[in-house]
């Protein structure tokens, strides 16, 4: 009898242990998880001050705007580096995007009227097609679109493909457009997801101008 | 005894799989119904499919009105017993963009349906169709998407 005891005493025990450990291993990942999900650069929608639509509130705002080098439609490499001392707009864009192609002709004429100012855009193709590079027939498919898409819009700012393989630093693009405003420094100073109006891009850049 | 808590507090720290994020928000659309249908083996039959889209976004219809947009698109892969003979689609409602309205869309939204024409060999076949689609809401899009359509086919 008394050993029986013992032994049910025993047994309670490890179950006692092994469900600590189950509940402590749980919360261990849980907070992990959170800890993952603050440090990644995750945009937010949050309530305009004057009882608004939601405004997009990028965690790099204040940040350096993540490097990258990506291919042109020609086959140069182009490097944001490159353009330090400039203000610069990020444009994240499809050929299958409908906004996108509403907001290019007003990218063309804004970057037409403040280029003399030092301002450039950067157009960065994402197709999300998820093409691997050994896929040559489907990188030459996706950048005969883009050229005949550029070439319709009459896009004259240098338009870099594979956003895709920049996506993680700048958020995860989810939904395009997805632009971000860089001052001279290398810093973004706003970012806009989706459909803006013209005047909110202008703001924008002027801001990214510092005017 | 001492081993035994080391082993569990090992267990509690070890390296953890992080659940990942995933970057693509839940499907937009989603396969209602049928799950089953019986058809004569052999000969075409008509089969009505039954979509829904997520509210407040539209995907473009199968004859989007600008080259560059993509179709919503059905298709069954060869090699699964069941040949769709063809697709018909519904006409596409007319949507403009907030900010631009002079610019017409042709576009799903709501609740939609494929008739699809099929020929089944006899047998039973778990048939993985697909739908591919691309979804936008008023001012952003999402990637394009393909989604299985999973459909029990019964030739007799």
């Amino acid at each position: 009898m008394k050993r029986n005891s013992i032994v049910i005493t025993v047994v309670l025990f490890i179950l006692a242990v092994f469900a600590w450990a189950g509940w402590a291993n749980w919360e261990y990942r849980k907070q992990a998880a959170e800890k993952a999900i603050a440090s990644t650069a995750h945009a937010e929608l949050v309530p305009d001050a004057a009882g608004g639509m939601p405004q997009f509130v990028s965690p790099l705002k204040g940040k350096p705007a993540p490097a990258f080098v990506l291919e042109d439609l020609s086959g140069k490499r182009v490097s944001l580096a490159s353009y330090k001392g400039k203000a610069v707009l990020i444009n994240f864009w499809a050929t299958w995007c409908g906004p996108c192609e509403v907001e290019t002709p007003w990218l063309v004429e804004l970057r037409n009227q403040y280029a003399g100012q030092g301002f450039e855009i950067l157009g960065i193709d994402t197709e999300a097609d998820d093409l691997p590079k050994s896929d040559k027939a489907g990188w030459a498919k996706d950048k005969a679109a883009v050229q005949k898409f550029v070439q319709r819009q009459r896009v004259q700012y240098p338009v870099l493909i594979d956003g895709d393989s920049i996506s993680k630093p700048y958020g995860g693009l989810d939904d395009l457009p997805t632009s971000f405003f860089v001052d001279r420094n290398g810093t973004v100073v706003a970012a806009e997801v989706g459909l803006s109006s013209k005047a909110d891009l202008e703001a924008n850049i002027k801001k990214a101008l510092g005017e | 005894m001492a081993g035994l808590m080391l082993g569990a507090a090992f267990l509690a720290q070890g390296q953890s799989d992080l659940p990942g994020r995933s970057i693509l928000k839940g499907a937009a659309v989603e396969y209602l119904f049928p799950e089953q249908v019986t058809v004569t083996a052999g000969k075409p039959s008509d089969v009505v499919l039954h979509f829904r889209i997520a509210q407040g976004l539209h995907i473009n219809s199968h004859t989007p009105k600008d080259e560059f947009l993509i179709p919503t698109t059905f298709s069954i892969p060869d090699g699964t017993g069941v040949r769709l003979d063809k697709a018909t689609y519904p006409a596409g409602e007319e949507f403009t963009l907030p900010l631009d309205p002079s610019t017409k869309l042709s576009v799903y939204t709501g609740e939609f349906t494929i008739e699809a024409r099929i020929v089944a060999a006899a047998g039973n076949h778990l048939v993985e169709a697909k739908l591919r689609y691309q979804a936008c809401d008023k001012n952003a899009c999402l990637p394009p998407k393909t989604i299985p359509v999973a459909i029990d086919v019964i030739g007799k």
